[in-house]
């Protein structure tokens, strides 16, 4: 696996990834282990429950993960991600389906760079729920 | 009560991490991160790469233990049970891989207030050891309800 994706293939408004992923409750505490992140919230839901959640919430990092590695894997190229910038807005409980999605926000002839807007979604009681929103990542992508 | 603004610019306490592959696997498992150049050495060295990779959001292992010791920092005066992510940055130079020995001093950027909530910047460069900067790391924490105006 290269680059994956060449620059002038790209368009701006093209939505180039949309990325499902259920959030299991097994990961969640996986990466509480892997990452160091120990706090209860993630992990106790009595303790969840005492500050007004239904259950455990993943963490952010955790969805912010599972974004990073849908921009990288349409990338192709871990070499080419320059830069991120996420916003966390809604959180996310166990068993929900998290979609990570990136579009084509501008792109830059003379750099080769790319901005994308991202997000992720999940849709809960028949609405889609922004976890993550306004957020943004600039590529650098080769010419073909 | 307000966090402490005379704060702002304060330095914590240098972290050193070694990029080992059994940290780096067990990262990549638990963010279902399958890419063979995540998970195996002569899968990244086939690409050039000096071996396995560490996942891009990896830094966040450094990020955790900065934001400990800034989140217990007595005269800041945080309520860790008021806080929550509210946004993360990542400036990267170059992918790390398993034998990187990184390090990072995490400093305070900023400290602000937005209506009734309070905004903790903790930052940190992270180098690895030929003190070139691999990657930028910037959490903010947001500090919910603390904002005061008395």
């Amino acid at each position: 696996m290269g680059a994956a994706v060449a620059f002038d293939a790209v368009n701006v408004g093209d939505e180039v990834f949309s990325v499902p992923k259920v959030v299991k409750r097994e990961d969640v505490k996986a990466y509480a282990d892997a990452s160091g992140d120990q706090n209860p919230l993630h992990q106790d839901d009595d303790f969840a429950r005492s500050v007004g959640f239904p259950g455990i919430i993943a963490h952010g990092m955790f969805s912010m993960a599972h974004l990073v590695t849908a921009l990288k894997d349409w990338v192709g190229d871990p070499a080419a991600l320059r830069s991120i910038s996420v916003q966390f807005r809604a959180v996310v409980y166990m068993d929900e389906t998290l979609v990570a999605r990136g579009r084509v926000a501008s792109k830059d002839e003379g750099s080769g760079e790319v901005t994308l807007d991202l997000w992720a979604d999940v849709e809960r009681d028949g609405e889609t729920i922004k976890a993550i929103k306004n957020s943004r990542a600039l590529v650098r992508l080769d010419r073909k | 009560m307000p966090l402490n603004q005379s704060l702002k610019g304060k330095t914590f306490e240098t972290i050193e991490l070694t990029v080992e592959r059994e940290r780096v696997t067990r990262f990549a498992e638990a963010i279902g991160e399958e890419d063979p150049r995540f998970r195996d050495g002569d899968a990244a060295r086939a690409e050039g790469h000096p071996d396995q990779l560490a996942p891009p959001t990896f830094p966040t292992v450094i990020q955790i233990l900065a934001s400990a010791q800034v989140v217990l920092d007595q005269e800041l005066g945080l309520d860790y049970t008021r806080v929550v992510h509210g946004e993360q940055e990542f400036e990267w130079r170059r992918p790390i891989a398993v034998g990187d020995v990184l390090r990072a001093t995490p400093r305070i950027a900023d400290i602000y207030a937005r209506g009734p909530n309070e905004f903790l910047v903790i930052e940190g460069e992270i180098a690895d050891a030929d003190g070139e900067v691999v990657c930028i790391s910037r959490a903010t924490l947001l500090s919910r309800g603390t904002a005061g105006g008395s």
